[in-house]
């Protein structure tokens, strides 16, 4: 049964998408609930599962029967299962949140809700997957509901939606492009199998041309500095109550989906053609980080400095991946666990503002009457989180990729992590001498939030202060399954 | 040069997907259109749908369907995979111009234009 696990994770969201339609046909009023409780079954078998591999080392699901390289395989180890906790967790709560700031045309809608569920399921099974072509059908899958789901308020977000869409699908094309190099040169699309046969013939041209694709595509995905120009429009003109799934979870997803290629296919020390591939990889982890801090500072809207700030720590990510040891490997994942559940954080104090205040940029913060102290004190932890104080996950996250970067020596990857780090206390500045302004109405009761709200907000800030003190441990868990040769 | 000619010569079926490829970006990019911005994007889609069939083109080969036990002469038979990925590509192309269709007619109910300069115009 708990073989099964891997497959039931993605089959619960799916299922329920799909059945939606004749469930919810007749009593519309149905679908949230019915959405909620899928992703609730989600986050408990994410928690099971999570324990089985601890317990029991990592599951290798033959999807029917048909074992690698000749079937699809899928992968559910110890950083499968840990992302896969994380999103549906957040999923859960940006869900709850989402009750409150949605507007009433979609909380009644079918297919907005089957697009909620069938985008969970496909960043479930873009995390499982093994295989180079099933990477491709599950980046698809959540990326067009992603796209219908960010144009689902039609007129300008449709813009938006439509130019995310065209970048977004050329990067796909791009990347099955690479998948067909790739295959061409090996005759395998198998992860664990093309390891053992690209070693022999990493610097031809079809390889190298291959990944280059791969990564092209993928970083269309994942928004890193310079192909971002989707994100920020496409993320501010999405619907409040997706806003947060869609920020916390696509982009680093995408980044999940390279990283399990990048560390299976690249070894460290690996050089085509002189230059060597995981310093360049970090290179342009540090443009981004730097680029997407900068952007951040000077933005005047909160969802677009919010969506920046998830642009720059996307690089400092890819920096902690690319450095090339067990410690800025894991401080790299362990910071993508805790920038999901930011994001969603961040999304969420922004679409609480708009559909409470009205308040979309720093200066209608400035004017704002009483707010809840609810989003006041979580707009505190997640600034601290942001910036990297402990006891927050985003510290140990950090901490362990400088760490990495001095081991590795790059005292230039390190300088970045505290500049980046420099640039959210930046724009946390910002944002608080607006939020502190107390020359308008400070006397007047605030008024009062609704109690999802709350719920959510009270445990995306507790979970980002135990994902802190917890950070040992889940540090240790992942640096083992490293050492097992896992991923 | 010359070399380079020959390269070419003996390869048309990846100077077609090169040119169908860049051809369909450049459309994606210059054209205002949003629906031929679309017609871009699909020519990309289908230059690396061509660029899987044509590697895995093979002279004389018989469809994949293996009745007789004992030894499988591989070359004997045509690679079936390229055609499945072919087959899920395509797939995914018609679902991608579902939702991208379904975008546009919103756009142009709510701005009355396809034009993107004049949507952007509106949206300012």
């Amino acid at each position: 049964m708990s073989s099964q696990l891997p497959m039931l994770l993605f089959l619960v969201p799916f299922f329920a998408g799909v059945s939606m339609p004749i469930l919810a046909a007749r009593r519309p009023s149905i679908c949230q609930p019915l959405t909620i409780g899928a992703v609730a079954v989600m986050v408990v078998l994410a928690i099971v599962n999570l324990r089985v591999v601890l317990n029991g080392g990592p599951i290798e699901y033959a999807i029917g029967g048909w074992a690698a390289p000749l079937g699809i395989a899928w992968l559910d180890d110890t950083i499968a299962a840990t992302v896969v906790l994380t999103i549906s967790a957040v999923a859960l709560l940006s869900l709850i949140f989402g009750r409150v700031v949605v507007p009433a045309r979609l909380e009644r809608s079918i297919s907005y809700h089957t697009l909620i569920l069938l985008l969970i399921g496909g960043l479930v099974g873009l995390i499982f997957a093994a295989d180079l072509f099933n990477v491709f059908v599950f980046l698809e899958v959540a990326a067009l509901t992603g796209y219908a789901l960010v144009g689902a308020q039609g007129g300008k977000a449709s813009v938006f939606a439509f130019r995310y869409l065209l970048l977004g699908s050329f990067g796909a094309t791009l990347y099955l492009l690479g998948v067909a190099h790739l295959y061409a040169a090996t005759g395998t699309l198998n992860m664990a199998d093309l390891a053992t046969r690209l070693p022999q013939i990493v610097t031809s041209t079809a390889v190298a041309g291959g990944l280059i694709y791969i990564f092209l595509g993928l970083s269309i995905k994942m928004a890193l500095v310079p192909l971002h120009s989707w994100l920020p429009d496409a993320y501010e003109n999405a619907p409040e109550a997706v806003a947060p799934l869609l920020a916390s979870t696509v982009t680093k997803v995408a980044l999940v989906a390279w990283v399990r290629i990048e560390y299976s296919l690249i070894v460290p020390g690996l050089e085509v053609g002189h230059v060597p591939v995981l310093v360049l990889l970090e290179e342009l982890g540090v443009i981004a980080a730097l680029i997407g801090g900068a952007l951040a500072l000077i933005q005047t809207d909160l969802k677009r400095m919010f969506a920046y700030g998830g642009v720059s720590h996307i690089g400092l990510i890819l920096i902690g991946v690319s450095l090339g040891n067990p410690t800025g490997f894991v401080g790299g994942m362990f910071y993508l666990i805790n920038d999901a559940v930011m994001q969603a954080a961040l999304f969420m104090i922004a679409g609480a503002l708009v559909h409470y205040h009205g308040a979309r940029s720093l200066d209608d913060l400035r004017d704002l009457g009483p707010r809840s102290p609810w989003l006041t004190g979580a707009l505190i932890v997640v600034a601290v989180g942001m910036v990297g104080l402990p006891p927050t996950g985003g510290f140990f996250g950090k901490w362990n990729i400088i760490l990495g970067a001095l081991e590795a020596g790059h005292l230039v990857a390190a300088f970045t992590v505290v500049a980046s780090t420099l640039l959210t206390l930046g724009y946390f500045v910002r944002i608080f001498a607006c939020w502190f302004n107390r020359s308008a109405g400070a006397e007047a009761q605030p008024q009062p939030v609704a109690g999802s709200l709350r719920v959510s907000l009270g445990a995306i800030s507790v979970s980002m202060i135990a994902l802190g003190l917890m950070s040992d441990s889940i540090v240790r868990f992942l640096l083992e399954s490293l050492a097992g040769g896992g991923v | 040069m010359v070399e380079l000619l020959q390269t070419l010569w003996q390869r048309p079926n990846f100077v077609v997907f090169v040119i169908l490829f860049l051809w369909g970006f450049y459309i994606m990019a210059a054209h205002p259109n949003f629906v031929k911005k679309l017609i871009g994007l699909y020519i990309v889609q289908t230059s690396a749908i061509f660029f899987l069939v044509a590697f895995s083109a093979k002279d004389g080969a018989a469809v994949p369907i293996i009745i007789s036990e004992g030894v499988v002469d591989a070359a004997a038979y045509a690679n079936p995979l390229p055609h499945v990925l072919t087959v899920t590509a395509i797939v995914v192309q018609v679902a991608t111009l579902g939702v991208s269709l379904a975008l546009v007619s919103s756009i142009y109910r709510k701005y009355r234009s396809l034009d993107e300069d004049e949507v952007m115009e509106q949206l300012e």
